[in-house]
């Protein structure tokens, strides 16, 4: 054998160890950025599960003033006094919402003033995100209930929705809310309620209750325990609605 | 013979010249499904209630379920978005990616297929559809099989440019 073949070997085997050593140092790296990966991933996941619990704290219901007016579970106010239950889940932020009140309302009042049904309002707030930051759904829900512990719901409700905002704006601010209040013969007591947020997690906690019982949208309307939708899933126009009273009633 | 050496010499060029594409075609698909998983992380993170409304509407789990997978759900989109981003073990986080796609994908059809009304919640806190918007879920169904293909790049060629992995394995 001659001296220059023995190098050549002697390089060709040095490029093989240099091989594998470079490949064994991919494999750490690979091995490595691996379980940096699933660490980082499983991190974020506590994160997220530590973040609920936190939240669940303030709609613990030791911190939340449910109003003494509220019915079912605390979750809504009755109006009239009928034999049918009509469950309407709604948003003030909403425009459906306010479609149906001025759609179906008043044959809502008819039914009402002649006892043929009682009505649960469920204020929602599913809309927090359409008001730039302000929680306008929230905010209004926690008014609303603030108003019918003073005794003046429906009222409040009713200029709740006359005076809507436009889905996406600020919303109205808490001094137009109170204003709104005074309009209808709501006093201090309501005021300090609203500038307190005193019913607000009381909202989130109806929103939650709306959720975990299945529904999604709004408004949703419940007559004795059946969802009633027009064509399409849509709206139900006020002679579907006034039906499945009369079907409800037997 | 002249022809023939010009064909020999296409084959040779053609491969080599998709062989240097390839790292940068890897490199846009990393990039943008790191910004698809960060804009969905991010728009759901600031809501998780409304996160958990949106698993909910798909009415697969119990509600109390649905919270667990609607608070985790943001964090570990954003945490994937950021793992793409830095590019590190980019074939794992590819792979990964893929699982979340399908399972999301999946969601979506068994909701069509039940004829379920619901936003999908892709990239809102989504889950509500309010009456007279019907969902959309054909063309949600192919936008993700778009970033299911984005992850498929990467699986099939993890090699990037501006990686971490890049930085820490070279370029062989």
């Amino acid at each position: 054998m001659s001296k220059g073949d023995r190098g050549r070997e002697r390089a060709a085997a040095r490029r093989i160890v240099e091989q594998q050593k470079a490949a064994d140092r991919r494999r750490k790296v690979t091995i490595w950025t691996s379980i940096g990966v699933v660490m980082v991933l499983v991190l974020a996941g506590l994160v997220g599960f530590g973040v609920l619990s936190n939240q669940d704290k303030e709609t613990d219901a030791s911190r939340v003033n449910t109003p003494s007016v509220a019915v079912d579970d605390g979750t809504a106010f009755a109006v009239g006094s009928g034999p049918v239950t009509v469950d309407i889940y709604e948003d003030f932020m909403c425009p459906i919402c306010h479609e149906f009140e001025n759609q179906t309302g008043p044959a809502i009042a008819q039914l009402v003033t002649d006892k043929k049904v009682t009505v649960r309002y469920h204020p929602v707030a599913i809309l927090d995100r359409a008001s730039n930051g302000t929680q306008y759904s929230t905010r209004s829900a926690g008014a609303a209930a603030a108003a019918a512990v003073d005794g003046k719901f429906l009222e409040y409700h009713g200029v709740l929705f006359a005076n809507q905002p436009e889905e996406g704006s600020d919303g109205l601010d808490n001094a137009k809310l109170i204003e709104l209040g005074k309009g209808v013969g709501l006093g201090d007591s309501f005021a300090t309620a609203v500038n307190d947020k005193t019913y607000d997690s009381w909202a989130t906690k109806v929103t939650e209750t709306f959720a975990s019982r299945g529904y999604n949208g709004t408004p949703t309307i419940v007559v004795n325990g059946k969802t009633v939708t027009g064509p399409g899933g849509g709206l139900p126009t006020t002679e579907i609605f006034t039906q499945a009273v009369t079907a409800a009633a037997g | 013979m002249h022809r023939l050496t010009g064909v020999t010499m296409d084959l040779k060029q053609r491969p080599s010249r998709l062989a240097a594409a390839w790292p940068w075609i890897s490199t846009l698909a990393r990039l943008g499904l790191a910004a698809v998983f960060l804009i969905a992380g991010g728009l759901k993170v600031t809501d998780l209630a409304a996160s958990a409304r949106a698993v909910n509407a798909y009415d697969l789990m119990s509600y109390d379920a649905a919270k667990v997978v609607g608070a985790v759900q943001p964090f570990l989109e954003i945490a994937l978005g950021l793992l793409l981003l830095i590019g590190i073990a980019t074939r794992l986080s590819a792979a990964i990616s893929a699982v979340v796609l399908v399972i999301f994908i999946a969601g979506i059809v068994s909701a069509w297929a039940r004829g379920l009304q619901i936003d999908c919640g892709c990239f809102s806190k989504g889950g509500e559809l309010t009456g007279g918007r019907t969902a959309q879920y054909g063309l949600e169904i192919l936008r993700d099989v778009g970033f299911l293909a984005l992850a498929g790049i990467l699986l099939w060629k993890p090699r990037t440019r501006f990686s971490l992995d890049r930085a820490l394995l070279g370029d062989s």
